[in-house]
């Protein structure tokens, strides 16, 4: 992955870029409307992290030369601001999603990877802690061993580990793994969950209940 | 001095000098008819002796029998005198130290006048009148005991009444003052009723002519408050938007530091905790925000539209479980469908702050609930968790600003009253609850139907 941070701020530019980095992701930095305008005009990247309240063209100002150029890359904002306005405005003028800080890492992460995926779906490889999900062969494996799932269980597990540390509703992953219209009840997904848990045990990963709500999958202490 | 003091004041003043003239009148009205009735009995009693006056030879005689002068002279209260008189000045008959007569202008009309006898005050009339062709004077006389008697009663009386008038007056002004001080009691009433930092204007429709200009004067002032007021909320969102950067700087920092040195105890221990100080300043930060935001007329408002509940509580998922999981807090969910109207960046700092509190209150291995349903139409917010609890006695001061149940915990003070303001603004009630198995606090916001507010 190849993130473009435009960011004023040095401190917040180089905590994130580090963290970025830390996830293995490339990270291109650059700290004001005009360098991230020709950043972009330039070359074509996994997705821009983008600060509203940039010095000289702000961040709307660059995603809408961003998307009248065509392109479709994908676009997380960052504000200081949470307003309506802010907001609408944002996603409006074509941005895909928005942030506010100070936010948690995790968080941003997350919503990258999410953000990535959606703009391009066939080529993931899913890797955490020791479980390792090929999408292109609907394998899954926890330490090198395969494990067996079923076509449900296995949509169940690459939703929930494409959301890794993100809490994730039961009605979500129905939407999820049922895109036609399929009927299925929140109880059979509790039963998928239940059997991946069994599935997965070894993998040092934990599926926690959100009581009343869904699931969050997170590395853990297994 | 109050004003109704005044204005009675200088009401009753004239109004006993005006009452005392009225009686002076009323008094004279009374004591002439009955002054000049008794004159006329004592003229009666003259006009009585004249059959007895006769002519023999050249002089006058009067022919009085014992009884009859008995008759005459007799009074239950008074001494009566008499006397007749030829002109020379003469005395013919009776008390011959009858005072000087006072001789009347005409004939048969008799003079009443003061005089003495005896050394007493007395009341006199003088006839002259003709008796056989020779003119003859009569007076008669008597004490005034009577008199004074019923000039005292008259008095009296008067006194009573215009007493009597006094206080009726009195009274009615009272009243009258009472309602003339309506609008003014009901400004007052306003005024008491208001929270804080409620600055909007005084009605000034109705207002009485008098009060209008004070009323003006009085909007103006809350004008010109409510813009320092704005100017200072403005202020404080500022501030706190421009700490977001720094603070989000910080944070990232931060974060990167504790993922590189999660090995080494000591530095993973200090930035945990440096960690914690910057979610409390962001939390503070973002109070200020809050506070600034939920005040009448704040800054950074939305727009009301019709929201539902369980989906904005679902936008904040992520953010508690993250606050409940790093305190090894159970959170749990039960949302129902539920339509509100509201502002959804005010309504969630209501959530984010009822939220915290559950979870910042509650120890460690406790649980919370977050719920909302629709109950006769009404939307219900209800957040719950089984933390020490709050006592009866505390439950309203919960939600002023700054007070703070347990000064061990860290926290502005701000949560609920933020909350109550934001409540208050959308027609919402909270009520402060214990939670189910007689531990903990439930906290109900109750929303007013939906479908009612989109009507209106």
């Amino acid at each position: 992955m190849h993130v473009l941070l435009v960011e004023d701020d040095l401190v917040l530019a180089d905590g994130v870029a580090r963290i970025l980095r830390e996830e293995g992701v490339v990270v291109d930095v650059v700290h004001s409307g005009e360098d991230a305008d020709r950043a972009l005009a330039m070359r074509e990247l996994s997705v821009a992290v983008l600060d509203i309240g940039l010095p000289g063209i702000d961040g709307f100002e660059v995603v809408r030369r961003l998307r009248a150029r065509g392109s479709n890359m994908p676009v997380l904002l960052l504000t200081a601001r949470d307003e309506v306005q802010d907001r609408v405005r944002g996603l409006e003028i074509g941005a895909d999603d928005y942030l506010v800080k100070p936010f948690a890492a995790p968080e941003l992460v997350a919503r990258l990877k999410a953000l990535v995926r959606r703009s391009n779906p066939r080529s993931t490889d899913l890797r955490i802690s020791g479980l390792h999900l090929d999408s292109q062969s609907r394998r899954a494996s926890v330490d090198g061993q395969t494990i067996e799932l079923s076509a449900r269980e296995w949509a169940v597990l690459e939703y929930l580990v494409q959301n890794a540390s993100r809490v994730v509703s039961k009605q979500q992953i129905i939407d999820a793994i049922l895109p036609w219209g399929e009927e299925l009840t929140l109880n059979a997904v509790e039963v998928y969950v239940s059997r991946l848990r069994a599935k997965i045990a070894s993998a040092g990963i934990v599926i926690k209940t959100i009581r009343g709500f869904g699931y969050l999958l997170e590395p853990g202490v297994a | 001095m109050s004003l109704r003091a005044r204005l009675l004041k200088w009401l009753v003043i004239p109004l006993v000098l005006l009452n005392l003239l009225a009686a002076g009148i009323a008094y004279w009205l009374a004591w002439i008819p009955a002054q000049s009735a008794l004159d006329q009995s004592l003229a009666d009693a003259a006009w009585a002796l004249v059959p007895h006056v006769q002519e023999s030879g050249d002089s006058v005689q009067l022919q009085l029998s014992k009884q009859a002068e008995q008759v005459l002279r007799v009074d239950h209260f008074d001494q009566v005198f008499f006397v007749v008189r030829d002109m020379e000045g003469t005395t013919v008959a009776g008390d011959a130290d009858f005072p000087e007569l006072r001789i009347p202008e005409q004939m048969n009309v008799f003079v009443a006048y003061l005089s003495e006898m005896r050394g007493e005050q007395v009341r006199a009339i003088t006839l002259l009148t003709e008796v056989d062709g020779e003119m003859i004077l009569i007076g008669v006389a008597e004490t005034r005991i009577k008199r004074q008697q019923i000039r005292l009663r008259i008095l009296w009386a008067l006194l009573g009444v215009e007493l009597l008038l006094l206080l009726i007056v009195v009274a009615v002004i009272w009243l009258v003052l009472d309602k003339g001080f309506l609008p003014l009691r009901a400004i007052l009433d306003d005024l008491a009723r208001r929270r804080a930092e409620d600055l909007s204007p005084l009605p000034t429709r109705d207002a009485p002519q008098e009060i209008a200009p004070f009323l003006v004067a009085m909007n103006d002032l809350l004008q010109r408050a409510q813009r320092n007021a704005r100017a200072k909320q403005d202020f404080l969102a500022n501030v706190a938007h421009q700490l977001r950067t720094p603070l989000a700087g910080f944070r990232a920092q931060l974060e990167w530091l504790q993922a590189h040195h999660r090995q080494d105890d000591d530095t993973a221990h200090s930035t945990a905790l440096m960690l914690a100080s910057t979610d409390r300043m962001v939390r503070q930060a973002n109070q200020l925000l809050a506070l600034a935001r939920s005040e009448p007329g704040g800054s950074g408002r939305g727009q009301r539209e019709i929201l539902q509940l369980d989906q904005l509580v679902s936008e904040s998922v992520q953010q508690f479980v993250r606050q409940a999981l790093k305190k090894d807090i159970d959170i749990g969910f039960d949302l129902q469908p539920t339509e509100i109207v509201g502002d959804r960046f005010l309504l969630r700092d209501l959530l984010d702050n009822l939220v915290d509190n559950a979870i910042r209150y509650t120890a460690a291995g406790g649980v919370v609930n977050v719920g909302c349903l629709t109950e006769n139409g009404q939307g219900v917010l209800k957040v719950e968790d089984n933390g020490p609890g709050i006592p009866d006695s505390e439950k309203d001061k919960v939600f002023t600003r700054f007070y703070r149940l347990d000064q061990t915990q860290s926290g502005s003070g701000l949560g609920l009253a933020i909350v109550r303001d934001i409540a208050s603004d959308h027609g919402a009630s909270i009520e402060v609850g214990q939670g189910a198995n007689g531990h903990g606090t439930v906290f109900w916001v109750r929303f007013p139907a939906a479908v009612q507010q989109q009507a209106v």
